[in-house]
């Protein structure tokens, strides 16, 4: 069974006025337990306001969002319990670090859950483990930490919070490649920790190629496509014409297959391209 | 969050609009100035009319207008009342004695007068002020009015230019806690229940990222300030210099006409006098 189904969803912003604006159109996508999964679309094409519909912060104006197959919305009062089961990052979650200390901040949440003292001790340390923050920083004021180290900090106090489903919105935006894999190695240590189902939304195709398994592509309000980074990748010049790109490594092989040289065309990520291309050329790079 | 009624500008380009700000500015508090000359039943009706006659003039839907008179209605009900019930007249026009109750005609009158005054205040200077002009020109407009005060070493446009920077700010600002809020509400934070301590308390986890974020603006921006080379007011220009025609002149001539006949309206009108 689906872990979250997004059934019909629709969204309008300033409903009645002037200045309606259609966010989401009839969305229907399924999010599988046990997969890291991807959103992908361009800017303002309704990503934000979905991930935000997960969890209970935006409620949908029509349709209904499934948690384990029943509607979050059934009891209103209680969608503060189903923000504890999906826990979202919101876009540079860094903003939202407020404590005197990490471990604290990290410890917000837990202690909204009414945890006792140990279970929050333990659950803090060990979402520092996960996404990498070491012993020292955690008595550190949130704001004397580095930017990858606050982006770590303010994940660690959603994982503390160990929720079932873990969405990410834009997770490695303004990072540099070293700050971007540590976050993303941290999200890939809690999905083998918890067996959590993960969603992310990026911009960056080479990410989702290497992270994702399961894509879904957002074009104007609707969803354009899903499926496997597999299938949705073959589909390059649809993509294209959406206005989103490629892996790189997938516009390496369209390229080479250009000149004439007949690379499989199943290869998204660095390490594929790598793997095939020795092959090919008979020998180890 | 999205409907906090601040500066709401009207777009469109009637008679109004294209007024000087300056002049708006001294017409807005001649028109206060008016309503407070206001002295009888006469004058009152006129003041009335007058604002009404301004909505008009503006475009702006009659409807928008009293929206913002909803927001004082409490306090206009509330001072009214009381005029009914504090105001002490002659024996003979004595409505209602009930113990220590007592109600006079001219009670009536002054609490009517007084919320025909709050409105025609409300709506005048929400049309000349707010609908009609954009904050940036009302800035601009008090930094020239305010001119002469540089002579005793006021920093006038630096005020001006701290008004404009607050002005542009706030939907940045109102942008930005919502973005807080959000993601405290999915750490669980809860704004809506329990007591009224307890809803502060829940609080401080938006304000104090709020804060930093504003201090944190406040630098950035001051440094690209300084690397487009903004040193103060001295010696600058300016974009958009404003320029009076003769339509402010009408304007002027109108206003002015509006409080003789009120003042007029004082002495010769019959009836009561407040």
């Amino acid at each position: 069974m689906a872990k979250i189904t997004v059934d019909n969803v629709s969204y309008v912003y300033s409903a009645g006025t002037p200045f309606e604006v259609r966010a989401l159109d009839g969305v229907c996508i399924e999010i599988k337990e046990n997969t890291v999964t991807g959103i992908i679309g361009h800017t303002g094409s309704g990503k934000s306001t979905l991930v935000q519909m997960f969890n209970g912060l935006v409620k949908p104006s029509s349709g209904r969002i499934l948690l384990d197959g029943e509607d979050i919305w059934a009891k209103p009062k209680e969608i503060g319990k189903v923000r504890y089961r999906v826990g979202l990052v919101m876009q540079y979650p860094e903003y939202q670090l407020f404590e005197d200390t990490v471990w604290e901040d990290i410890a917000y949440g837990p202690k909204n859950m009414g945890l006792d003292g140990d279970e929050i001790k333990k659950r803090v340390s060990e979402a520092a483990e996960l996404v990498g923050l070491e012993k020292d920083a955690l008595e550190k004021s949130p704001f004397d930490l580095s930017g990858g180290q606050k982006r770590r900090a303010a994940i660690a106090g959603i994982m503390a919070m160990r929720p079932e489903v873990l969405v990410l919105d834009e997770p490695s935006a303004g990072l540099d490649p070293a700050g971007r894999n540590s976050i993303f190695d941290g999200i890939k240590r809690y999905a083998a920790a918890t067996g959590a189902a993960v969603i992310i939304v990026s911009h960056s195709m080479d990410d989702m190629a290497k992270y994702c398994s399961e894509l879904v592509v957002l074009s104007h309000s609707k969803v354009a496509m899903t499926g496997s980074c597999r299938e949705v990748f073959s589909k390059c010049e649809e993509l294209e014409s959406i206005g989103l790109g490629v892996p790189q490594m997938t516009r390496l092989v369209m390229l080479l297959r250009e000149k004439g040289i007949d690379v499989p065309t199943d290869i998204y990520t660095v390490d594929e391209a790598e793997a095939t291309l020795a092959r090919m050329l008979g020998g180890a790079l | 969050m999205n409907n906090i009624a601040l500066g709401q500008f009207y777009p469109s380009s009637s008679v109004m609009h294209r007024l000087d700000p300056r002049m708006k500015i001294i017409i807005a508090i001649a028109y206060i100035v008016a309503s407070f000359l206001c002295k009888n039943v006469i004058s009152f009706a006129l003041l009335l009319v007058s604002a009404f006659a301004l909505i008009l003039l503006s475009r702006i839907p009659v409807k928008i207008v009293l929206r913002s008179i909803k927001a004082i209605i409490f306090i206009m009900i509330f001072t009214a009342v009381l005029n009914v019930f504090w105001t002490k007249g002659d024996a003979e026009e004595l409505l209602v004695s009930w113990k220590f109750i007592q109600i006079y005609m001219s009670g009536i009158y002054n609490a009517v007068f007084i919320a025909v005054r709050i409105i025609a205040m409300i709506i005048g200077t929400s049309i000349f002020l707010t609908y009609t002009t954009t904050p940036i020109q009302l800035t601009d407009a008090i930094e020239q009015l305010l001119a002469p005060l540089k002579l005793l070493k006021v920093p006038v446009h630096e005020f001006a230019m701290m008004m404009t920077i607050a002005l542009r700010f706030i939907p940045t600002i109102v942008e930005e806690t919502e973005k807080i809020m959000a993601a405290q509400k999915a750490r669980g934070a809860d704004f809506t229940n329990g007591s009224l301590a307890k809803r502060a308390k829940a609080l401080i986890p938006v304000l104090i990222p709020l804060f930093i974020s504003a201090f944190r603006r406040a630098g950035e921006l001051a440094t690209a300030m300084t690397c487009r080379c903004y040193r103060g007011g001295k010696g600058r220009t300016k974009l958009n210099v404003l320029r009076f025609t003769y339509r402010d002149f009408i304007a002027l001539v109108f206003i002015a006409a509006f409080i003789a006949g009120i003042v007029l309206l004082n002495i010769y009108a019959p009836g009561y006098s407040m």
